[in-house]
């Protein structure tokens, strides 16, 4: 356990950037009604300036917007892809854990041919399926990240389903539907919460990792990995601005929310909880 | 009657925890049965409870044969049988707070309306006060949280009480106190007791008969 | 003789044990703060002395702040905790003493904790690595605590497992192939590596049956025997009769009681209404309950604590009792005759 002073300096410094780029993607959009998209090939690849802070790209077009709309989309893939990840995964592992037999059989072996295959291949393989745009990146992002999700819950629901308090709610003449939902969901929903939470940057990497390899989301918007892949080229000529600007927006992002997911898991522990040890 | 008949269970089909256990309880009949630990008497208990399904062996609870255990056990045989287990910390679901936990058992077989009632009811039986009710099992002591966990097992008016070394963790007058709560409702209810325990002196003085474990094994293996 | 006579002669008694006492704590208290401004005072002004070969059983029921005395004393408390008074340990062969409550954690990890304080802990199977075998957690202390060299480790591990009476041949077994008394002789076999003279037993015999329960203390009397201070924490009061020199009965915080093991067990019975009521509840006395709960905590009454529950209590018991004669109430009950 980190002493006090770290913990709080953790819990403020990523809850700060977290509401700094919460705020930014969805107020900048709708307030400052500039185009992103807005060709200016005389200011082309100009480098940061009080006009430009981060500078401007190979078309001209400003980069701090640009960046704040590839944010914006990133983290919307992000947020619904952990989001549908999380509520498929703890279906398949509560319904796994809690019914055994040959549902958790059958449903374990199909969590384990989805994980057989590299994550970013099957991805690949989703997207593939349809013409780019936002949802086919979600659905790939989700249907690769339900697997660790469902293991978890499916493991937690085990070890609570042993527990004598389980015993007692079925003497007590509780069904498997109220022991499922009174009982072991409650207890198994901070720890996909969490999961669900630490998802959200890892499914932000990779929709950039898809729109980085070009099979993402649609060249001309803007996302990270859209913005990094154009900066490319001008990488090579020495213009290191519209490079770093996305990469450092995608890293601080998940440095911050794993920050917050490390402070929620502290408070998880119900040993410092109770604070108390009589 | 609670008739368990040459009962053999466990955890692995071909390494039971023991084979052949016999034991009868009469109606409004207390017995203790006496074992050292890991012997499997509270594998038993388990059975008794319709919780745990033998491998082979009958129990039969007031004439009828207990066919299905668990959650496919009919709810009437279920619910006539009220469990208390060794650990409080362990048997309550930490996110109730007491009220919810005695009042559980009613909310689960769709009667939430007796619920108030039977609670108010219940906690003086088993000496909690109005202010730990409130309460989640962490802010309670072992002792305030065994009681709640016996209201618990009385809130559906079982006719079998089974206790599974209910006080093993408790101090002198905690334990006093329940097994008097107990024998209070015994009284008024004429529900019959297995209490399963190690301490020949609390049993002998609690039940009417107390059974020797090795006393239990008719079966050879 | 007078009541002050006795008084005098008491505290003469008293004095003469804390001069060779291992263990000497005076108003030892711990307060724990919680969020939200309250606190839990868990441990209040406990008094008493432990000296070498005696055995003291501290009682009460769960949840009483014994446990918690005991982590005070190994400076294992929460962060939370506030502690005042002093337990000043005997040092080694006549050298100074430790003051375990205004030691600082590198002390007590150096030379306290294991060395001059051996802890026999509750759940022995939670106490040893899963892991590794018996041998290994014996050679692993004796390194650390002794510094001995690799080939004489084997042997000083043998000695420390025959010293606890745990079985040679089982050496090479992991904790999970342990029976609950070969697994609490383990973790008694580690508390004696380091020589300690006071041992801390905290629930030694929790869940397990009763002939265990009498061959653990039993041992843990042994060890006692052979000179060490024992300190019994526990709340069976059968183990506490077997093996006791002294009785400290502690309640919502307090020591309100400490008796002679003989006196307190025997026809003339203790003389706090808390105490007596505690035999009473046992199955073979008149197995009736105390009624009513304990205090919490963290609410606790102006005077006399036990006084809601008491028999005996009158206007007086809101004022708080000293401790007279080892007993803090102002109606103690006369011997029984």
């Amino acid at each position: 356990m980190a002493d006090p002073r770290t913990h709080r300096l953790r819990l403020w410094s990523s809850g700060l950037t977290v509401g700094v780029i919460l705020l930014a993607v969805l107020l900048v959009p709708p307030l400052v009604q500039l185009d992103e998209q807005a060709v200016d090939l005389s200011r082309k690849l100009l480098p940061p300036s009080w006009e430009h802070p981060f500078g401007t790209d190979d078309l001209g077009r400003d980069l701090l917007l640009r960046c704040v709309y590839g944010l914006r989309i990133s983290l919307l893939v992000g947020l619904v892809a952990a989001l549908v990840a999380t509520v498929v995964g703890t279906a398949v592992g509560a319904a796994a854990g809690a019914l055994g037999g040959w549902t958790d059989r059958t449903l374990m072996r199909l969590v384990d041919a989805f994980s057989s295959v590299p994550h970013l291949l099957l991805g690949i393989f989703v997207v593939a399926l349809f013409r780019p745009g936002v949802w086919p990146v979600i659905a790939s992002v989700a249907v690769t990240h339900w697997l660790s999700t469902a293991r978890i819950v499916r493991s937690e629901v085990l070890s609570l389903r042993t527990r004598p308090f389980i015993d007692a709610a079925v003497s007590g003449g509780a069904g498997r539907w109220r022991v499922a939902v009174r009982h072991l969901l409650p207890a198994v929903l901070p720890q996909a919460g969490l999961a669900a939470v630490l998802m959200v940057p890892h499914a932000m990497w990779h929709e950039s990792a898809l729109s980085f390899l070009g099979l993402g989301l649609p060249s001309h918007q803007a996302s990270l990995g859209n913005l990094v892949q154009n900066a490319r080229s001008s990488l090579l000529a020495g213009d290191w601005w519209p490079t770093l600007f996305p990469g450092l927006l995608l890293i601080l992002p998940t440095l911050a929310i794993a920050g917050l997911a490390g402070v929620w898991r502290d408070r998880l522990n119900p040993r410092r909880r109770s604070e108390l040890m009589l | 009657m609670l008739e368990l008949d040459s009962v053999t269970a466990g955890y692995e089909r071909r390494a039971p925890v023991f084979h052949g256990a016999s034991l009868t309880v009469a109606p409004g009949e207390s017995v203790g049965l006496l074992g050292p630990s890991g012997c499997g008497k509270s594998t038993l208990a388990r059975v008794a409870a319709l919780l745990h399904r033998p491998d082979a062996g009958r129990l039969v609870l007031d004439g009828t044969e207990v066919r299905a255990w668990r959650h496919r056990a009919p709810r009437a045989q279920r619910t006539a049988v009220g469990v208390v287990f060794q650990q409080p910390r362990t048997a309550a679901d930490p996110r109730l707070t007491l009220t919810e936990l005695i009042a559980e058992p009613l909310r689960a077989t769709g009667r939430r309306a007796e619920a108030a009632d039977r609670v108010a009811a219940l906690a003086p039986a088993v000496g909690l006060t109005p202010d730990l009710l409130g309460r989640r099992p962490h802010e309670v002591s072992d002792g305030q949280l065994q009681r709640a966990c016996l209201a618990r097992a009385l809130t559906l008016r079982p006719r079998w009480l089974i206790c599974d070394e209910m006080t093993a963790m408790l101090d002198a007058s905690t334990t006093a106190a329940l097994v008097a709560a107990v024998e209070t409702y015994r009284a008024e209810t004429g529900a019959g007791l297995l209490a399963v325990g190690h301490d020949r002196v609390l049993l002998n003085r609690w039940c009417d008969r107390t059974v020797d474990w090795k006393d239990c094994l008719t079966a050879a293996p | 003789m007078t009541a002050d006579h006795v008084l005098r002669a008491l505290a003469a008694v008293s004095a003469e044990r804390a001069e060779g006492a291992v263990l000497s704590v005076r108003g030892l208290t711990v307060r724990f703060r919680l969020r939200g401004g309250r606190t839990v005072d868990a441990v209040s002004d406990a008094d008493f002395d432990l000296g070498a070969g005696e055995c003291l059983a501290l009682v009460g029921e769960s949840g009483c702040g014994k446990s918690v005395l005991a982590s005070a004393l190994l400076g294992l408390l929460p962060g939370n905790a506030e502690t005042s008074g002093t337990a000043l340990l005997a040092g080694p062969e006549g050298g100074a003493g430790t003051d375990l409550l205004a030691a600082d954690e590198k002390t007590l990890a150096r030379t306290v904790r294991g060395r001059r304080v051996g802890l026999v802990p509750q759940s022995p199977a939670a106490h040893l690595t899963p892991v590794r075998t018996v041998r290994s957690h014996l050679e692993e202390t004796v390194r650390a605590l002794t510094g001995t060299s690799r080939r004489a480790r084997r042997e000083a591990a043998e000695t420390a497992a025959e010293r606890a009476a745990f079985p040679a041949g089982h050496l090479d077994r992991h904790p999970h192939e342990l029976s609950g008394g070969l697994a609490q002789r383990a973790a008694t076999a580690l508390a004696l590596i380091g020589d300690a003279r006071l041992l801390l037993a905290d629930e030694p015999t929790t869940g397990l049956d009763r002939d265990l329960v009498d061959r653990t203390v039993d041992e843990l009397r042994r060890h006692a025997d052979e000179g060490r201070a024992l300190l019994l924490i526990t709340h069976d009061l059968a183990a506490a009769a077997r093996i006791a020199d002294r009785v400290a009965v502690m309640y919502a915080g307090r020591i309100v009681e400490v008796a002679p093991a003989h006196r307190f067990f025997g026809p003339t019975g203790p003389r706090h209404p808390y105490a007596r009521g505690l035999l009473d509840a046992l199955p073979d006395r008149a197995f009736t309950p105390i009624p009513g709960m304990p205090p919490e905590l963290s609410d606790l009454p102006e005077g006399c604590a036990f006084a809601p529950r008491c028999p005996r209590a009158t206007v007086r018991c809101g004022t708080r009792p000293a401790p007279t004669a080892g007993v803090a109430c102002h109606h103690p009950e006369q011997p029984r005759a």
